[in-house]
């Protein structure tokens, strides 16, 4: 099974230190989330997990193999994928193409959910449209349900919910819940609290590159430092 | 959802079909003239294809005269030495400027949009000084002239008519290299082109993709100078200076990125304005770009682009 186990990874930029001495585990069919503010090296932890950027310091291991600062091809074939952040398409192909390619290239077979997956999210009657066309939140859809078509055995979502209108926001439970049944794990970076509260059984808590806290929501979110990394001290607070 | 790809299509096939017209010209016109523009033109095709298999993955390069001069100077060496078939050296003309843009690619193909124009336009400059600098190989700044013309078979390309007839095989040849290849890679191609960091995070191994179309662009631009050789049967710096590639660029830029007919079309026009404007002297130049904003302005997907454009209008209409 396919864990995912970061050791101790640090990430700088030149001088700019954007994360450091970050450790832990993702079990083989588990659900994490990864919360913290603006800036406070999310996405570049996604980032470098996949294989986009390079670590500074630290491991990460797939299924017990080390692959730290493998190009971001041979991570996906391995089996862990992302999404990103903003709509991430091949926006002048069709909807059709752009799953074409992502099962192509991920060279790993389209999973056997994907075809119910185009229907609940409605892009089945959609494949036809060339991508950039599709309503914002369909777009958003399609993002993920490329990075699913790849067959991961690991998800990394990056602010899956951003952007989305709040009755566009179930069409995320729905995606982790399917992706789940697969049998994939999933690391999810978001902001929408509710969200996280009602996916993630266990969160972790970044703040300026320093993982705070580690734990269920309940506990985590109650923290003081927690609250104060989120909303300033206590004074500020008030 | 996966389809195989084509290996030709109709812009390949029309392209190959209009260049083959050039193999009938000499029946009806012995001009000098046309005979020069059409030699031009081939060549000029032969080097926009190479420039065009580049920005098929968004990369606009600028070495196109460095590995023409490659091919150029293989055959000029190689008829020093009496080789003069072509069947080894048309093989050799594409593949050694391929196979050296391998160490090249590794270097170059790291970088990104200005940088990689810029990386590569100063690799058409170096090569250009070690032509000038290395005499004993290239004859320096005097060149390598007196080279013997191409033959094939019993066949000697030597008069106008039949250095024009090998100038329109390369161009026909160099289609079909440049169709099949960028056919067969379309998909991965145009991935590149579009959103490389999403391709590469599918999986989508982007480096090997953009080597080879970087070796094949070499090969290509390879032939471009073996024709250009061959029309003046001397190898020399000048004929392959880095700012010819300006040259290339425009012809792709303006006949249009979407198909191969592109770089046919856009040569086509941009050669016979040169000649045209060419009569009107010191206001060449400025009636030459004068025309090139134009197109750019009113066409940005290139003529080619416009055409399609207006038939999709005139399709749209008609339903």
């Amino acid at each position: 099974m396919s864990e995912l186990r970061i050791e101790s990874l640090a990430k700088r930029f030149g001088g700019l230190r954007v994360f450091q001495d970050i450790s832990f585990t993702l079990p083989a069919g588990a659900l994490l989330g990864v919360i913290g503010p603006n800036g406070a090296g999310k996405t570049t932890l996604i980032n470098v997990i996949s294989g986009r950027q390079k670590a500074s310091a630290g491991k990460v291991f797939l299924a017990g193999r080390d692959i730290t600062d493998q190009p971001a091809y041979t991570v996906s074939r391995l089996g862990l994928s992302r999404s990103f952040q903003q709509t991430n398409t091949f926006k002048s192909v069709t909807v059709a193409e752009n799953i074409a390619r992502a099962i192509r290239f991920g060279r790993r077979g389209a999973p056997a959910d994907l075809p119910r997956m185009l229907d609940e999210f409605g892009l089945t009657p959609r494949l036809a449209e060339i991508s950039d066309k599709l309503p914002y939140g369909l777009q958003k859809m399609l993002g993920l349900v490329m990075a699913f078509a790849c067959s991961p055995q690991t998800l990394l979502l990056d602010e899956p919910a951003a952007g989305l209108e709040r009755s566009e926001r179930q069409n995320v439970d729905t995606f982790v819940a399917m992706v789940r049944k697969a049998g994939a794990s999933v690391l999810i970076v978001e902001h929408d609290m509710d969200l996280i509260r009602r996916l993630c059984p266990r969160i972790l808590v970044l703040d300026a590159g320093v993982l705070l806290a580690d734990g269920t929501p309940d506990e985590v979110l109650a923290r003081p430092d927690v609250i104060a990394a989120y909303l300033g001290d206590s004074e500020e607070a008030h | 959802m996966h389809n195989k790809p084509a290996l030709f299509g109709w812009p390949e096939l029309i392209s190959v079909l209009v260049l083959a017209a050039g193999f009938f010209v000499p029946m009806y016109t012995r001009s000098v003239l046309v005979y020069s523009i059409l030699n031009q033109a081939f060549i000029g095709v032969i080097a926009a294809q190479s420039v065009w298999i580049m920005l098929r993955m968004n990369l606009l390069s600028f070495a196109s005269p460095a590995f023409m001069a490659m091919g150029g100077y293989t055959v000029a060496i190689a008829g020093q030495h009496d080789i003069t078939n072509a069947l080894i050296l048309v093989p050799a003309a594409f593949l050694i400027p391929a196979l050296t843009s391998i160490p090249l690619g590794a270097m170059v193909l790291r970088l990104r949009g200005t940088y990689f124009v810029l990386v590569t336009f100063v690799l058409s400059q170096i090569l250009q000084l070690l032509l000038f600098e290395t005499p004993g190989l290239t004859g320096g700044s005097n060149g390598i002239s007196g080279i013997p013309p191409v033959t094939l078979f019993d066949m000697e390309f030597g008069s106008n008519k039949m250095v024009l007839k090998f100038a329109c095989g390369l161009a026909i040849l160099a289609t079909i290299i440049t169709g099949v290849v960028t056919r067969w890679f379309r998909q991965p191609f145009a991935a590149i082109e579009e959103n490389e960091v999403l391709a590469e995070s599918l999986g989508l191994v982007v480096w090997r993709y953009k080597a080879l179309g970087f070796m094949v662009s070499a090969g290509v631009a390879g032939l471009a100078g073996y024709s250009l050789v061959n029309m003046l049967l001397t190898a020399h710096p000048t004929s392959f200076e880095s700012g010819s590639a300006v040259d290339f660029i425009a012809y792709t830029i303006i006949g249009g990125r979407a198909t191969i007919l592109g770089p046919l079309l856009g040569t086509g026009i941009l050669v016979y304005a040169t000649n045209l404007f060419g009569t009107h002297g010191q206001y060449a130049q400025g009636l030459y770009g004068v025309l090139i904003i134009l197109v750019v302005l009113v066409a940005r997907g290139g003529l080619t682009g416009l055409v399609q454009a207006l038939l999709r209008t005139v399709i749209r209409r008609k339903a």
